[in-house]
């Protein structure tokens, strides 16, 4: 399943890379979550599921801090969910994800164990629904 | 005269407790304009000091009192046999108080204009020397009081609610639009946990100069629907998204002052750094979309992308450092520039002002952002600017003067030689005489007019209501400083 055939290509600029290092299977995983979406905004909803997850692996949220590089790439995969929602998703779901992302940041900053991210986002897909 | 007692509680034996900030709020929350607020140590294992808050100082200073007065080194006073009188629970503390007798129990600091008169790298500290303990200072202001005027202390807020100054400038950003933003930020910040709020807030209470929400304020009096909440409220998530951005930065840059206080890295750890960002992101994010304008929304989000994108750039051009002045444009576009275009064109967008108007002012916004920048780079050469010179030749963050100096045909060659290797104090210094010595400052200088001249021919098209003199008068201030 290439980003092509799946029409997100233009949204992994700079990303490319990301997209073959597990993106793509991070992007599979929330197709099942999107389902009740409508169907031509399901693509760039799982994607931005898919890049807030990477992101916030990529900047080690809740564990070791990461490095300068993937800090940022890890921002900027926050920015393109940020901007995917805002042109694709209705306010409530830019909400419920952007609530998802507080209670995630609150609990590593409390050093607390907050659960998987995926759990999170899911969530918000299936209130915002 | 106001008495007052001060409580905090500490988490280690010897601790150095940085209670500025609670100074300036009782100040703030007392009315205070001019005096002098003295503080009184009630312990006698508990001092007083005034000095720079760096983390590895501190751990100096703590090294210091370990070898003046070394735990455990057989303190008569740690002899239970021979006192009398004694509690059950008296601690083995006679280091504590031999290092409480290095230190002051007492200390007074000057009160002007309702702030603290201390220098830019003063913090005042109590210095916990037995704990963990809870511990109380006793606390008197005297002097000259007015208003309460803390925007940021959820009591002032609350005064200042229904008190519009009168004669203030709703278009200058200075009067009561600027109270709205304070009162937001402050209410957005009382509402967060403590782990991500604390650290944000005394970023925001650092001050910082506010310039993108008064741009959005100042800009959603273009078109035919302007209310001021809802202004208020974009504005605040701006600042908000601004400060999340340069809690990261800081950690990438390894900068460990931000408006001459410690950086959340640096006083928290990278692990909170990033925690933090991130809420503040998301949050930003949340209060822009619960406004519910799409243009808004998506105004927003460009320019974050644009934001995140370019500090990639920025970093990985630093190991061409300096650089050249294309790429230099490219970062600062997206760094410095995106979010000034946005404000201004959200702020226009919010107000339901035409397309034209807000394409024009998105112009306003990105030249001056740009100008902005130039005029930043040009202060880290300025010994009066307050900030320590040549801070970004010693972080190799982007810079135009140094871009202008190494393509200088006199001083270049030296200026590139000096950026390929190592930068201690003295090669620091010797970049910097180099560019004061070219005409690196006034080349960089003259484009930053010239984009500000460019900003303002773009409001021309533009009905602005009486608001031209304070956008023109922004422009110029943005480039014509010192700090």
């Amino acid at each position: 399943m290439t980003a092509q055939a799946l029409q997100i290509d233009r949204e992994l600029d700079r990303l490319d890379g990301l997209w073959e290092d597990g993106l793509q299977d991070t992007y599979k995983s929330y197709l099942a979550a999107v389902d009740g979406y409508a169907p031509a905004d399901r693509p760039r909803l799982a994607l931005a599921a898919a890049l807030i997850e990477s992101g916030l692996r990529l900047q080690g949220l809740g564990g070791r801090a990461a490095a300068a590089a993937p800090l940022l790439m890890g921002d900027l995969c926050l920015a393109r969910a940020s901007r995917l929602l805002a042109d694709h998703a209705s306010q409530t779901l830019q909400v419920a994800f952007a609530r998802a992302i507080e209670k995630m940041s609150a609990n590593a900053a409390s050093g607390e164990a907050g659960g998987p991210v995926r759990d999170f986002l899911v969530l918000a897909l299936e209130s915002a629904r | 005269m106001i008495a007052q007692r001060l409580r905090f509680k500490t988490s280690s034996p010897t601790q150095f407790v940085d209670i500025t900030d609670k100074l300036r709020e009782e100040v703030r929350n007392s009315g205070l304009r001019m005096g002098r607020i003295h503080l009184q140590s009630l312990h006698t294992t508990v001092g007083l000091a005034v000095n720079e808050n760096e983390p590895l100082l501190l751990r100096d200073f703590e090294s210091l009192l370990e070898r003046l007065a070394p735990t455990g080194a057989g303190y008569e006073h740690d002899d239970f046999a021979r006192r009398f009188e004694i509690a059950l629970d008296e601690p083995v503390n006679g280091h504590a108080h031999c290092r409480q007798l290095l230190l002051t129990g007492f200390a007074t600091v000057l009160v002007e204009n309702g702030d603290l008169v201390l220098g830019r790298w003063q913090s005042v500290f109590a210095v916990e020397l037995d704990g963990p303990r809870t511990r109380e200072l006793a606390v008197q202001l005297d002097g000259e009081f007015g208003k309460s005027s803390s925007p940021l202390s959820p009591g002032a807020a609350a005064r200042s609610v229904g008190g519009r100054r009168a004669g203030g400038d709703v278009g200058s950003g200075t009067g009561p639009d600027r109270e709205l933003v304070e009162l937001e930020l402050a209410r957005q910040l009382l509402a967060d946990p403590d782990p991500v709020a604390v650290p944000m807030r005394r970023l925001v209470e650092a001050g910082g100069k506010r310039l993108r929400p008064r741009l959005v304020q100042l800009t959603a009096h273009i078109g035919p629907r302007h209310d001021p909440l809802r202004a208020a409220a974009l504005a605040a998530a701006v600042e908000l998204l601004h400060n999340a951005t340069l809690i990261h930065d800081d950690y990438v840059d390894e900068s460990t002052y931000r408006r001459g206080r410690p950086t959340v890295a640096a006083a928290e750890g990278p692990e909170r750094a990033i925690a933090v960002g991130d809420f503040y992101f998301a949050k930003a994010t949340r209060l822009i979309a619960e406004i519910g304008n799409h243009d808004v929304t998506s105004t927003i989000a460009d320019a974050l992308e644009a934001i995140c994108a370019a500090q990639i750039d920025d970093v990985a051009l630093r190991g061409g450092y300096p650089g050249d002045h294309e790429s230099y444009l490219k970062v600062v576009r997206g760094k410095t520039a995106a979010l000034f275009a946005a404000s201004c064109a959200s702020g226009a967008q919010l107000s339901e002002a035409t397309p034209d108007e807000v394409e024009a002012l998105r112009r306003y916004g990105d030249l001056l952002g740009v100008a902005f920048q130039m005029a930043d780079d040009m202060v880290d050469f300025s010994p009066s600017s307050g900030k320590p010179v040549g801070l970004d030749i010693r972080q190799r963050v982007l810079s135009l003067p140094l871009i202008y100096a190494a393509e200088d045909k006199e001083v270049g060659p030296e200026v590139r030689r000096l950026l390929a290797g190592s930068l201690g104090d003295a090669e620091v210094n010797r970049v910097t005489d180099l560019v004061r010595s070219s005409n690196a400052l006034k080349r960089v200088g003259d484009e930053a007019r010239a984009l500000v001249e460019g900003a303002l021919r773009e409001l021309e098209a533009v009905e602005l209501d009486g608001l031209r003199p304070t956008l023109v008068g922004l422009a110029r201030s943005a480039v014509d400083r010192d700090s």
